[in-house]
């Protein structure tokens, strides 16, 4: 199994990569689970596949039900209710975190998910997670550790900072993931990919990609079209076939 | 209890047999097949599922009435079955030994979803009447013919994980009509009777309690103690949840308790429990009572649902749960009382419980149980109305009729609840608290209520204080019915345990130095 874990500021074009890297991976391989762990950003949406119940719902579902349950087993009960809510899509399989906990002891909601999780995740040869800055899946352990981690960011002062935190943040969770990368995005010169380049080295990051700007992007994104249905031509999409070939390599 | 017995395959039924244990299976059994899922573009059929009637059964027979593995497949099979399609399914086990009791039929058939998931290829998920079953049509290209073949690998894991089934039986049905039939008449009533064990099921009956350390991290010291009528503080964790998770796991969060001795029967107290929380809180507790208020009571977490609090002033116990955000009679909110309580400590006056710790028969038995109960939120009290007494259920006040002290004595005066004239517990008969002392000191407080909202009984003129403390002579923690000035805060900071003490005292009186705000 091979963890991806793509990060960043929110509006840096995490989604973007993540939606991608699913795409081209589960062209390679039928065991492909997608993970939406950010409650702001859309996953399914940039998928172009819909979801009907999100783990968070179920979370709260558990919570609401647990004393009714009698003697079943919470357990199977929550493992149930969680395959159920994965979304069966063409290629891959698709999982949304949903919305964080409600007020309330969630120690053993949580630890009862952990388990699951652990359990389900192992059987899929690559896992993408579409995660938001904070990292919270991975500080709560709902999501175990990374095999890599990709932070996205673009030029803006915002991005370069929250991707210099995440660095410090993967530090203090001890994600003992393999490799940590950088993929740039909209960069629109020269200019910017030289300043990009420095940032990397400064702060001892791989830079894996640079995405240049796209009208194509910007287009889907003002029509509301799925991010996987853009032009093969364009620039990002070969780009980011070229990212997915470095994990189909392990 | 529903009568046990095996089921009458209805004549002319399409029935397939067979009997004695398979040599060779075309799979894999381990468990590194757990979890796997097989996707709907990898399937090869469903059976069960959210689409389809089915359900799990484990029957406990007398030995001469089970033929040790043997298979009886009733309905298509899958070489009869289309691809890409859903089947009604249910799985029954007969099962036979020494040991076996009906008693363990839940948790030998909890096992079948362990042991279906070591099987390459199968996907079993759910429990009872939700059973989902997929089988990949990679498992049909390795050679996988017959449900015969799974049932067989099945029987064949529970003998040599539970040496004690001495024989096995299964009855697989894939017959729609027929799954139906059976449903209805024979596994539901079964699964709601063992549903109905949950509130038979008592401490005197069981030999282990369980242990949840599972929120150490938030309260190092706490030690949550679940037994049949003790759910944990965070309401999450029933006995069963405790032995279904200690049986996965000993040395996890969930561990078994064994009870020792019996200390107390109407507190609850229990030489192995004492024990336990000695180890595990670090020396820091000695005793604990499960259903006792102001005895050793439970330690609470913080993560409890609903904290209880003691109110002198009218000798009863008041309950606020997590929702409430207003404050209590008592001036304090949940979170104030909860900040107090929460870390895993053990407050005398305070008390950090589970919603459904108010099924329970022993709630609180020790100090009264709901006849020492006054107030609770509306909200709290709608929930768990049907498990208070009738005859105290309209005498607790919730917001509508008491938001003070003052209120409050007002209205437990007016319905004659039993703290105004004497608490007697159920559990033994006897009289456990005195009642309030006279009616004209509350009738006074009352009309000073005017000036001095907050803390009524503060503005009381006192005599000074007098306590013949005598530490050595005070009957175990009874806090006497008396007027007591409402403190702002919960008790800080101060621990009084006072041991095998007799004191007698003919009236306390505990005043507010003036320097204090």
């Amino acid at each position: 199994m091979t963890t991806v874990a793509v990060t960043g500021k929110g509006g840096t074009g995490k989604t973007l990569v993540s939606a991608l890297l699913i795409h081209f991976i589960s062209k390679k391989s039928n065991k492909v689970l997608a993970v939406d762990a950010d409650p702001d950003s859309n996953l399914a949406d940039a998928l172009g596949v819909e979801v009907e119940k999100t783990l968070g719902e179920i979370r709260e579902l558990f919570q609401t039900s647990r004393d009714e349950m009698g003697t079943m087993n919470k357990e199977q009960w929550l493992e149930g209710k969680i395959y159920e809510a994965i979304c069966e899509c063409k290629g891959y399989d698709l999982l949304v975190m949903g919305r964080p906990e409600g007020e309330g002891c969630y120690c053993f909601a949580n630890s009862l998910l952990r388990g699951v999780l652990k359990k389900l995740t192992r059987h899929y040869e690559y896992v993408v997670i579409d995660s938001e800055a904070g990292l919270e899946h991975f500080s709560r352990k709902t999501i175990d550790s990374a095999d890599y981690v990709l932070i996205v960011t673009d030029m803006s002062k915002k991005g370069l900072a929250t991707a210099k935190r995440i660095k410090e943040l993967t530090k203090e969770l001890k994600l003992n993931f393999k490799d940590m990368m950088l993929i740039a995005n909209r960069i629109a010169n020269e200019a910017a990919e030289q300043r990009i380049k420095k940032f990397a080295d400064e702060e001892g990051i791989k830079l894996l990609e640079i995405l240049p700007y796209d009208e194509k992007v910007v287009e889907l994104d003002l029509k509301g079209i799925p991010i996987v249905n853009l032009d093969e031509k364009s620039g990002v999409y070969r780009r980011m076939s070229k990212v997915a070939e470095v994990f189909l390599k392990g | 209890m529903v009568e046990r017995k095996k089921i009458e395959i209805p004549a002319g039924a399409k029935v397939k047999v067979s009997v004695g244990a398979e040599e060779k299976f075309p799979f894999d059994i381990s468990p590194m097949y757990e979890g796997e899922r097989i996707r709907k573009e990898d399937m090869f059929v469903e059976l069960g599922g959210p689409k389809q009637v089915k359900f799990e059964l484990v029957l406990a027979l007398p030995a001469e009435q089970v033929e040790d593995m043997k298979v009886t497949l009733v309905g298509p099979d899958l070489d009869e079955m289309q691809e890409g399609k859903e089947y009604p399914y249910a799985m029954i086990y007969y099962i036979a030994g020494s040991k076996v009791e009906t008693d363990l039929e839940p948790v030998i058939e909890r096992r079948n979803h362990d042991f279906q998931n070591y099987i390459e290829g199968y996907m079993h998920l759910n429990q009872r009447y939700d059973v989902w079953v997929r089988i990949g049509k990679g498992a049909i290209k390795k050679g996988l013919k017959s449900l015969i073949q799974i049932a067989k690998a099945t029987m064949m894991l529970y003998k040599n994980e539970l040496p004690f089934i001495e024989k096995i039986e299964a009855l697989y049905i894939t017959d729609k009509a027929l799954v139906e039939k059976l449903l209805k008449e024979v596994a539901m009533p079964i699964y709601e009777e063992r549903d109905k064990r949950v509130e038979m099921l008592h401490d005197e009956d069981v030999q282990e309690f369980y242990s949840c350390t599972l929120c150490q991290s938030f309260a190092p010291t706490n030690v949550c103690v679940v037994s049949p009528d003790r759910p944990s503080l965070c309401g999450a964790i029933s006995w069963f949840d405790g032995r279904a998770a200690a049986k996965v796991d000993p040395e996890g969060p969930n561990r078994a308790i064994p009870k020792g001795e019996v200390l107390d029967p109407i507190g609850g107290e229990y030489s192995g429990v004492n024990e336990f929380a000695k180890q595990e809180s670090g020396g820091e507790y000695e005793r604990i009572k499960l259903h006792s208020f102001f005895e050793f009571p439970h330690t609470s977490c913080g993560c409890f649902e609903v904290i209880g609090f003691y109110m002198p002033e009218v000798d009863g116990i008041g309950w606020v749960h997590r929702g409430y955000a207003s404050p209590a009679p008592n001036g304090l909110t949940f979170s104030t009382m909860a900040g107090q309580t929460g870390g895993g400590k053990q407050v005398v006056g305070f008390l950090g419980i589970g919603i459904n710790y108010f099924r329970s028969k022993k709630f609180i038995q020790a100090d009264g149980g709901w006849y020492r109960v006054v107030w609770m939120p509306k909200e709290l009290k709608e929930r768990v109305s049907k498990y208070i007494p009738d005859d105290i259920r309209d005498k607790i006040a919730t917001e509508e009729n008491a938001k003070t002290l003052d209120e409050l004595k007002e209205f437990l005066k007016k319905v004659d609840h039993p703290v105004v004239k004497g608490v007697v517990r159920k559990v033994d008969g006897k009289k456990i608290t005195e009642g309030w002392p006279e009616e004209k000191k509350a009738e006074e407080k009352v009309e000073e209520k005017k000036e001095v909202p907050a803390t009524p009984a503060a503005a009381q003129p006192a005599p000074a204080m007098a306590m013949p403390m005598q530490p050595t002579q005070m009957p175990a923690f009874q806090l006497p019915a008396m007027p007591m000035p409402a403190p702002q805060a919960a008790p800080a900071g101060i621990k009084l345990v006072i041991k095998d003490a007799k004191i007698t005292i003919g009236k306390i009186v505990v005043k507010k130095s003036k320097g204090e705000s």
